[in-house]
């Protein structure tokens, strides 16, 4: 590869209209590289996106970067390498790469042809296998895969149409010609990333793909849910994303699409079959699932008929599939194409079919399984790459990774020559896939670098194939790509698809069915409902106790607050030890408040709230508005340990950040259930944090300084004041915490507001009576009408607390999933 | 040779279990070495739904559909089958590379077809180091029946028959590696040997006819499942069955209930439920010859 960075003109400040915007760029002639061969229509449109992206910010960085680099982080969009325990930050580089739109549409006619191929292909291997018995596709590539589902054979969807998304990799040549690297029909990983890229890149560059005229994703998105629900027999079909859960490598993604599609996004133990129909669990009952689309592979979808050691799979999905009409996209068993045995006998397959070559070649393979391809492939060892012929691992590729045949030296050549030998089946042979490449911005230059690009087809409600227009590039930083997954040093990049004329008139639209008209959402899963009050649940009480050690921190002396006696300290971190927040036993305000604020023993600690808000956000990134998720997603502010200016400057920070979310709860998301269920959260909390901090501060004699200083932690003290114009006395204050139904911090309050909200709910009751959540506050609100503060004693208020505790459990009993929900596996009897 | 066979599983569980379902595969194919004469499965308590269903490999399996809390499951097996005698392994077989280049050609999907048998499976994945050891034997220009007979007894000089110190979902290659096991681990482990080299071979279940002690009555419930090798062996031998744990050819001593690539595909009962109780298993199998 030429190195050209070195030579160019030092990075400029703003866009200069004489520069082409890759003056410089020298990409090595032989290879192919995808701007030195475009058109001068197309070249200028590179130009005009690079001049855009050069410019550099006064700290010399590159803007482009900097802006891109914001955006993932507010999308969330992020991955994870197989073991990584943290999400990583998506890798995205803002230099497109742009294609004409004609050379798109050749490429789109090939993967067209190819996606009819393989769904013949699989009809006829779950059908009549009639390709297998006349020899034309040898039953080993079939029963080699272990995608290969035999239960699945003489099941046939109820649209008889078994793929309905299709990825590919490509690869470009240094002739402009494109080859197919992979099929990828078991799970479309990256269609979300190739999304979001585009969704980055545009908001990071403004009007800039806009102004070159690229196009966009949203009419290949609705062909796609039009297509899924097309099939399905019902008319406004309940269509869900099935997801392995937020541990799998893809998770944000899927997150990301069912929002965008506005699918529900369901875990496994969330949907339930009964009598061969599918339904997911909802806050309002059963609800009748008639597609879904699986991330998950077929083997595990079904802990019954498939694997049984599967924990995320749905118990009997197969008999859903069999008898009770469910579309699957793709179908349960699709991935046997996927195998790279496969992709050596297509091109033949392809001529035996239909009489023509495919337009659009694969690499070429051979298939070792082959006498006379095997006999070919350990004859040019040295210019083919060697794979496994399934993708697994097996002898002399023991991590299953693809290597060069002329890296298999000495000993470990003969190895390898002798597992081919004794097990031919295994391997293929693959010719060495050349790949032009692109500009990518290195440290504010544009330098080549190979490139390799993923894209999906999807059918439209018409069961026509359409391809999206563009990808998600990777772009190597060293060498050539052949993994499926990212990799740790790899980069990824939009590809853009250009018409090389701004007048031509663009090809005919995707045929798109409008939706019915919905105002509020009316459907939400037990399990989302059950996270959403926990969010809820975790926010309240991180501002709770921030406002707890901010008071706490103002008993320090210096300032000019009254509450200075040592009975508040003693009171306060009484109260902040009850929630698990720091030790019992008391200590100096810093001390305790650096362990409540940040310590990872203390379960009640801000620091543990902070994360199950995170953990619980990233269940819900469909649930919550872009803002609030931001909000939620925050990590822990910065502050010095046992410095009283730093930690209650953090503390204050929290309390805003949670107003701020208060305050987008109420006034930007939908009153849909979901909503609800994180309000009720919310108050449940606040409503158990009165009568805690009330039991911790009232005991005994209040003094006027423990009085005040529990008006504080509800933000009270100025309308104390206001109304009674005297010092703090227990009766009026505790009126002002607990009963007054006016305040919105008071008990009285937060039970008014749960009520609305437990009486919006569905109810499953046929009977007319109300249920028992209903009941229970109804109860509760009764009899904090019926209290006089002058009266009211410690064992009621801690009577309340428990009535509090109950109504949340009876919430949960009614709404969320059961909690014993593990699948145990039968272990059987044991054969001697 | 008549067989009458009853075959008693109780599963109880410490706490009920809510929404059981349950796979059996307890009801034995026919194929031409046996004929079923009758058979019922009763299961108590009875299950809201049961369904039969024959596949996708020469398995029988009735799922059983319990939706109301479980606290004993006891599933009764009894059938009368008669076995033909297995015709004698001939002189003549092909060498073993002759049955490796046939396995792969043979243009056939089917359940019995060598195509199913030949690749890892969920249990039995083909691992270098038993390869390794089987490769004296397996030498790809000798003939294939003596050469499988060969390690199948070196299988069985060379482990120890160890109850308890395996379960079923131990991978053959820790009981390789150990020397010991069950007659499950001793199938696997020469069903991983002979795949490794390129041979279709399936895993059998089924039952045993223990033969007493000169002068002693048959033990009764003392029997268990039993678990053997089928080996591919070329189109015009087909499959062999071969005791590893026993070192002997199957014969009209052995009753097929179920052929898989592993024992996953053929275990007698499994399933999942609601609930994480403990569960203790109980087996009664009683195998009467008709004329005893």
């Amino acid at each position: 590869m030429n190195r050209v960075g070195a030579a160019m003109s030092a990075a400029s400040n703003g866009p200069d209209p004489a520069q082409s915007g890759l003056e410089g760029y020298a990409p090595d002639p032989g290879r192919g590289d995808v701007y030195a061969t475009a058109s001068p229509a197309i070249a200028a449109r590179w130009q005009d996106v690079a001049r855009a992206i050069r410019v550099s910010g006064a700290d010399g960085a590159n803007k482009a970067q900097a802006y891109l680099k914001r955006h993932v982080e507010d999308l969330g969009l992020a991955f994870r390498l197989t073991g990584d325990q943290q999400e990583r930050p998506w890798p995205l580089t803002p230099m497109p790469i742009i294609i004409a739109a004609d050379e798109w549409r050749r490429v789109e006619d090939g993967l067209i042809e190819r996606a009819e191929l393989l769904e013949a292909v699989i009809a006829d291997l779950y059908g009549e296998q009639k390709l297998v018995s006349e020899g034309k596709i040898p039953a080993p590539i079939v029963a080699g895969s272990k995608d290969f589902a035999r239960k699945m054979v003489g099941v046939t969807p109820p649209s008889g149409q078994h793929l309905y998304v299709y990825g590919v990799d490509l690869a470009r040549g240094p002739t402009g010609e494109w080859r197919i690297l992979a099929d990828r029909v078991r799970l479309p990983t990256g269609i979300g990333y190739a999304i979001e890229n585009r969704i980055a890149l545009s908001r990071g560059t403004g009007s800039l793909l806009a102004s070159i005229g690229v196009e966009g994703h949203n009419a290949f998105l609705e062909a796609m849910r039009g297509g899924i629900a097309a099939r399905c027999p019902r008319e406004d079909p309940r269509i869900a994303l099935l997801t392995p859960g937020p541990f799998n490598q893809s998770y944000p993604e899927q997150a990301h699409l069912a929002r965008y599609l506005g699918f529900p996004l369901v875990e496994g133990r969330d949907l339930t079959v009964r009598d061969s129909r599918l339904y997911v669990r909802s806050i309002a009952g059963l609800k009748r699932i008639d597609a879904l689309w699986r991330w998950i592979d077929a083997r595990n979808l079904d802990p019954l008929a498939f694997d049984s050691r599967s924990q995320i799979g749905v118990t009997d999905l197969f008999s859903a599939c069999d008898e009770g009409q469910l579309v699957v996209a793709n179908w349960p068993g699709s991935g046997v194409v996927e195998a790279r045995a496969m992709a050596a006998i297509l091109p033949r397959l392809a001529r035996t079919l239909g009489g023509a070559r495919l337009k659009l070649p694969n690499a070429a393979t051979w298939w070792c399984g082959q006498e006379r391809e095997c006999a070919h492939v350990l004859r040019h060892l040295d210019e083919l790459v060697i794979s496994s012929a399934f993708r697994n691992p097996v002898a002399g590729l023991e991590d299953a990774r693809t290597r060069m045949g002329a890296s298999f030296v000495g000993a470990e050549r003969d190895a390898l020559i002798a597992a081919i030998r004794r097990r031919p089946m295994d391997y293929v042979g693959q010719e060495i896939v050349h790949q032009s490449t692109t500009p990518c911005l290195v440290d504010g230059q544009f330098e080549p670098r190979a490139f390799t690009i993923r894209t999906f087809l999807t059918r439209d409600a018409d069961g026509q194939w359409t391809m999206m227009p563009g990808g998600f590039a990777r772009i190597s930083q060293a060498g050539a790509l052949r993994a499926p997954l990212m990799r740790a040093d790899d980069l990824s990049a939009d590809v853009c698809i250009v018409e090389e004329w701004h007048d031509r008139p663009a090809a005919a639209p995707v045929k798109l069915v409008p939706p019915r008209i919905r105002r509020a959402a009316s459907e939400l899963t037990s399990q989302a409902a059950d996270n959403l009050f926990w969010l809820g649940r975790y926010a309240e009480r991180t501002a709770m106790t921030a406002r707890v050690i901010r008071t706490l921190l103002a008993t320090a002396g210096g300032s000019a607050q009254d509450t200075t006696s040592a009975t508040v300290r003693s009171r306060i971190s009484a109260l902040l030890a009850g929630w698990h927040a720091v030790n019992p036993g008391g200590g100096t305000p810093e001390g305790l408040a650096t362990v409540a604020l940040g310590s990872r023993e203390h379960p009640g600690a801000i620091i543990a709230q902070i994360e199950a808000m995170r953990r619980m956000a990233r269940l819900l990134r469909e649930h919550l508005t872009a803002d609030s998720w931001r909000i939620v997603n925050r990590g822990m502010p910065i502050y010095t340990a046992l410095d009283s200016d730093s930690l209650a400057a953090a503390s204050e920070i929290l309390i805003d950040r949670i107003s701020a979310l208060s305050g987008l709860v109420a006034e930007n998301m939908g009153r849909s259930w979901g909503w609800r269920f994180l309000e009720m959260g919310m108050r449940i909390e606040r409503a158990s944090a009165c009568i805690d901090a009330a039991r911790r501060m009232i005991p005994g004699s209040a003094s006027a300084d423990d009085l005040s200083a529990l008006l504080d932690l509800f933000d009270c003290r100025y309308l104390y004041r206001g109304r009674y114009l005297a010092i703090p006395f227990v009766a009026p204050v505790l009126d002002m915490i607990l009963l007054d139904p006016n305040h919105p911090r008071t008990l009285a309050f937060q039970i008014g507001r749960l009520q609305d909200h437990i009486a919006a709910l569905p109810s499953l009751a046929d009977d007319g009576m109300a249920e028992a959540p209903l009941r229970l506050v109804r109860a509760i609100s009764a009899r904090i009408a019926a209290l006089d503060a002058t009266k009211l004693d410690d064992w009621t208020i801690g009577d309340l607390g428990q009535s509090i505790r109950d109504l949340s459990d009876a919430i949960s009993h009614r709404f969320f999933l059961p909690v014993e929900r593990p699948k145990a596996r039968v272990a059987a009897a044991l054969p001697e | 040779m008549i067989y009458h066979v009853r075959h008693l599983s109780t599963l109880t569980y410490d706490s009920a279990v809510d929404e059981a379902r349950f796979n059996i595969r307890l009801k034995p194919i026919e194929s031409p070495r046996q004929r079923l004469l009758n058979y019922r499965l009763s299961v108590t308590p009875l299950p809201h739904r049961r369904r039969e269903r024959f596949g996708p490999y020469p398995v029988n399996t009735t799922r059983l559909e319990i939706d109301a809390p479980l606290g004993e499951l006891s599933v009764l097996s009894e059938f009368s089958v008669e076995v033909f005698t297995p015709p004698p392994l001939g002189a003549t077989s092909p060498t073993i590379a002759h049955v490796r280049r046939a396995a792969v050609d043979l243009a056939d999907l089917g359940m019995f077809a060598p195509a199913a048998y030949l690749f890892s499976s969920r249990l039995a994945t083909i691992e270098r180091e038993i390869g390794v050891w089987a490769a004296p034997y397996l030498d790809p220009g000798a003939a294939i029946v003596p050469s499988i007979l060969a390690l199948s007894s070196a299988l069985h000089a060379q482990f120890a028959y160890r109850p308890g110190a395996t379960d079923t979902d131990t991978p053959p290659i820790e009981a390789f590696r150990a020397r010991h096991g069950v007659c499950q681990d001793f199938a696997h482990i020469l069903i991983v040997g002979l795949r490794a080299h390129g041979i279709p071979a399936a895993y059998l279940a089924g039952y045993i006819r223990t033969v007493p002690p000169p002068g002693m009555p048959r033990l009764i419930g003392a029997d268990a499942m039993h678990a053997w090798v089928n080996v591919w062996c070329g189109p015009d031998l087909g499959w062999i069955a071969i005791d590893p744990t026993n070192d002997r050819v199957a014969d009209e001593d052995y009753v097929v209930v179920a052929m898989g690539r592993d024992y996953a595909d053929v275990s007698p009962v499994d399933g999942v439920y609601l609930g994480s109780p403990r569960q203790t298993t109980r087996v009664e199998v009683d195998m009467m010859p008709q004329d005893l």
